[in-house]
């Protein structure tokens, strides 16, 4: 089931390319991948997307060590009341059976979905959601047609119809609302990728290790090389290597 | 002249080399070693597996006087309801000074069960229902001289004999070594239900 | 020396060996810096066994959890990412060393004689390469690998008369599955792999007998100082040693930036689709190999019609072999050949003109490119033999230019 969503999911992305251009002129590129963009997200996302979906490989201990967030704050902003489990994956409020009970069929997970379709098709897709009478949800989206997921984040940004006239206005100034988004969009991208910001933060160590190295064996192979440049290897033959030959290679 | 001057010079660079070969060396081997960390830390247990020993038990059909022991990370853990009167049995054997390591002295438990209950709270035992000495799986004689005429209630070993008193402390004479080993756990909030989290790094099993 | 070397090397040739293949093994002095990529291929290979020995320490070869143990590597393993994506961007990065490593030699005609049989097994290494990349990209069992594997298995089905048999045999089944993990895995971790590893001993066997040629394509050992060694040769060990700890050091920088900034090289050494659960119900839409192999591919799909093109693709793959017979130039290196030098770059670029074009999607507006390129690539092959008697050459020096 979860799979057909998928690759249902999929699909879309090919079509998109084809279809009417995003609405919206805003991409996710304006707003920056922070830490603080993904903890904003994490609790926009607790609140208002985990009644439906699962986030499985995603633990919440791995969440908290990952942003910064303290074992009470995740407890009490991002774990759901009833069943969800401090060391294992983000679950649902819904369960299997409810969900096909009342949608049809289980929203996907959304654990590796960050990764798999990209933080601007996700972007472009949670903005692209326009009124549709003739959608047994009242819904319907630019690049993905047939959605069966509702819009829910129109209480915030407004609901629009196809051609992008504004039917009813949004709670939020659209700059908010956009924001709104945009860290869902993070969280989800972090999601599908947990070690990113601790990669971000050792690489530059690890770069510079290896520059220090590179540097002091530079100095040591001009070192050496000195000797073929000044042209005296040819005549005492292993004399300069021996030196090195024992302690050369560490 | 010229020859002098070559020769001060081959000597300079023999120590630049002899200094530039070592600084490379060091550096190099650093790196190789700060590398190794990581890789050998991969092979510890995963997250799914910390997450898989974490086991919730239910203890309300647990009645005072009860136990039960329950299978975690393929270990018997055994839960016992202790009454008031199992309780005073601990000061008693205290007194007697036929314990080995009457104030836990040996960590065989989380500090937070550091008590003569060997509990975070003292009706409720929680504890690695195995000897220390090797590895078998002691009895639990709860009832008075039920083993020997002084028996006040505790465990016994069907293998050496080995003696613990109703909080898992090893009685002198036992080949046993230390206590029996509490894991981590933890009530919750409501007090219904206890879930040992993972083993007490420090204890020793058997 | 020492005692207990004197009693050791009594026992074992290790002050021999030391002797032959480093410090009394006299390379080129003028080595330019595609000669790092001999080294650095070997470092890659050994990171590669290193990081696969710990992947394979959580890997689950069914169809069932083979995709979620390696999430699991991703999201539960300590340092799981790092030795994932060790493993994942050391095969992008070990074949674009491969590529610069063959380029080199069709540059400054190292496959010539002497070197036939060096050439040979060098190329050899590169094709069971592209197997061992193949069994490995498999196993995630991601829907891209899912439908790699299918597509891949069922080139060998074009076999005459053997190849249904051996498409069963691949597979272990009717479809890609736990049995085709199973074997993969085996293929992958266990025989290929000292398959390749014995080969690699072997290509550094003959270059030890024949010695490095160089940039200028110029035999070394013509000219000889009155000890017996070559006037223009240095002693591998400690001038190529030291020279190459440096470049190693470089190489890993490179490395770094890559696995901690770019792991996934925006889904070019690892594909987003990779991240979709292996579906055998749906096809993906872009179903293209990686980079590395893409140019292949294109040409596979250059011909309209199955077999035609399998045939085009194996005689791509398979040509390279004949190179040391097909030019037939007394000159070896492109210094001094004009035309040869411009009939490489013009290989060049056409072969990465075809991996791009075998990542885009199947479409009749690339036809002409693929074709075209498909055309250049056995072309070459093609006109060598007769460019390579005629074309003029420039005054070869007597000894090498430092």
């Amino acid at each position: 089931m979860i799979r057909r969503a998928l690759s249902k999911v999929a699909s879309a992305l090919v079509f998109s390319a084809a279809l009417a251009l995003p609405v919206h002129a805003e991409t996710v590129r304006s707003y920056p991948f922070t830490k603080a963009a993904a903890i904003a997200g994490a609790r926009f996302f607790a609140d208002h997307c985990s009644a439906c979906h699962a986030v499985s490989s995603l633990r919440y201990n791995r969440l908290a060590q990952d942003l910064g967030m303290s074992e009470a704050a995740i407890k009490q902003q991002i774990m759901l009341p009833g069943g969800a489990n401090y060391l294992k994956g983000m679950r649902p409020a819904m369960t299997q059976g409810q969900a096909k009970k009342w949608l049809g069929m289980p929203p996907p997970n959304l654990s590796h979905l960050g990764r798999a379709l990209g933080s601007r098709f996700l972007f472009t897709y949670l903005t692209s959601f326009y009124w549709d009478p003739e959608r047994p949800s009242g819904w319907n989206n630019h690049v993905f047609p047939n959605v069966a997921m509702p819009d829910v984040l129109a209480p915030w940004g407004g609901v629009y119809t196809k051609d992008g006239k504004l039917l009813k206005p949004g709670s939020e100034p659209r700059r908010v609302y956009l924001q709104q988004v945009a860290d869902v969009v993070a969280f989800l991208r972090y999601a599908s990728d947990p070690s990113v910001f601790e990669r971000r933060a050792l690489g530059r160590y690890v770069i510079g290790a290896f520059l220090v190295l590179a540097i002091l064996a530079y100095l040591l192979k001009k070192d050496y090389w000195r000797d073929i440049w000044s042209g005296s290897r040819t005549t005492d033959k292993p004399s300069v290597g021996t030196e090195g030959s024992r302690t050369g290679r560490g | 002249m010229e020859k002098v001057e070559h020769d001060t010079t081959e000597h300079l660079n023999r120590g630049r080399r002899r200094f530039l070969t070592a600084a490379t060396t060091v550096v190099g081997v650093g790196i190789v070693g700060t590398v190794a960390v990581p890789m050998v830390a991969s092979l510890e247990p995963t997250a799914a597996e910390e997450a898989a020993a974490a086991t919730t038990f239910n203890l309300a059909p647990v009645e005072p006087g009860m136990q039960v022991t329950i299978p975690w990370q393929k270990k018997p853990v055994i839960i016992v309801n202790r009454t008031p009167e199992m309780l005073a049995t601990l000061k008693e054997v205290e007194a007697k000074g036929v314990l080995k390591d009457p104030d836990c002295n040996v960590p065989q438990q989380p500090p937070y069960c550091k008590n003569m209950y060997r509990a975070r709270q003292p009706e409720w035992l929680v504890m690695v229902r195995i000897c220390n000495h090797l590895c078998c799986i002691p009895h639990y004689r709860p009832k008075k001289a039920s083993v020997t005429p002084s028996w006040l209630g505790g465990f016994h070993c069907p293998c050496h004999g080995s003696m613990y008193d109703l909080s898992g402390r090893v009685m002198k004479g036992s080949p046993a070594p230390h206590n029996m080993a509490v894991p981590e756990y933890e009530f919750s909030k409501d007090g219904k239900t206890v879930t040992i989290t993972k083993m007490y790094p420090k204890a020793h099993l058997c | 020396m020492s005692k207990f070397g004197d009693w050791f090397n009594a026992r074992f040739p290790a002050r021999e060996m030391m002797r032959e293949h480093l410090t009394e093994y006299y390379a080129p002095k003028n080595f330019n810096i595609l000669y790092y990529t001999g080294s650095l291929l070997l470092l890659m290979i050994v990171l590669q066994l290193i990081s696969g020995f710990l992947l394979m320490a959580h890997y689950v070869p069914t169809s069932q959890d083979a995709f979620n143990s390696v999430q699991g590597i991703m999201y539960d393993t300590k340092w799981g990412w790092l030795i994932r994506y060790m493993h994942v961007d050391g095969v992008s990065l070990i074949f674009a060393l491969l590529y610069l490593h063959m380029g080199r030699g069709l540059l400054y005609g190292s496959y010539r004689s002497p070197r036939e049989l060096l050439w040979i097994i060098g190329y050899l290494i590169y094709i069971m390469m592209m197997g061992e990349a193949f069994f490995g990209y498999v196993l995630p069992f991601g829907n891209l690998s899912y439908w790699a594997g299918q597509v891949i298995t069922s080139i060998i089905h074009a076999i005459p008369l053997i190849g249904p048999a051996l498409t069963t045999l691949a597979r272990g089944g009717p479809g890609v599955g736990t049995a085709t993990l199973e074997r993969f895995l085996a293929l992958h971790a266990v025989l290929w792999f000292l398959i390749i590893a014995a080969l690699i001993a072997l290509h550094i066997l003959a270059l030890h007998q024949v010695g490095s040629n160089n940039p200028d394509g110029i035999e070394i050992k013509d000219h000889k100082g009155p000890d017996g060694v070559p006037l223009d040769g240095i002693p591998f060990h400690p001038y190529y040693t030291v020279k190459d700890v440096f470049g190693v050091a470089v190489w890993l920088m490179v490395f770094a930036a890559i696995i901690f900034y770019a792991p996934t090289m925006h889904g070019v050494f690892l594909e987003k689709t990779t991240f979709f659960r292996a579906n055998p119900m749906v096809s993906l839409p872009d179903v293209t190999p990686p980079w590395y192999l893409a140019p292949y591919y294109a040409m596979l799909r250059a011909v309209p019609n199955k077999y035609v093109g399998i045939v085009l693709m194996a005689a791509a793959i398979v040509l390279p072999f004949f190179l040391p017979w097909l030019d037939r130039c007394r000159v070896r290196s492109s210094r001094y050949r004009p035309v040869y030098r411009i009939m490489i770059i013009v290989m060049a670029v056409t072969f990465f003109t075809l991996a791009w074009v075998g990542e885009q999607p199947p479409l009749p507006k690339y036809f002409l490119i693929e074709r075209l390129g498909a055309v250049i690539y056995i072309g070459f092959y093609v006109l060598l033999p007769i460019v390579s008697t005629f074309e003029p050459v420039r005054p070869v020096p007597e000894r090498v230019r430092s």
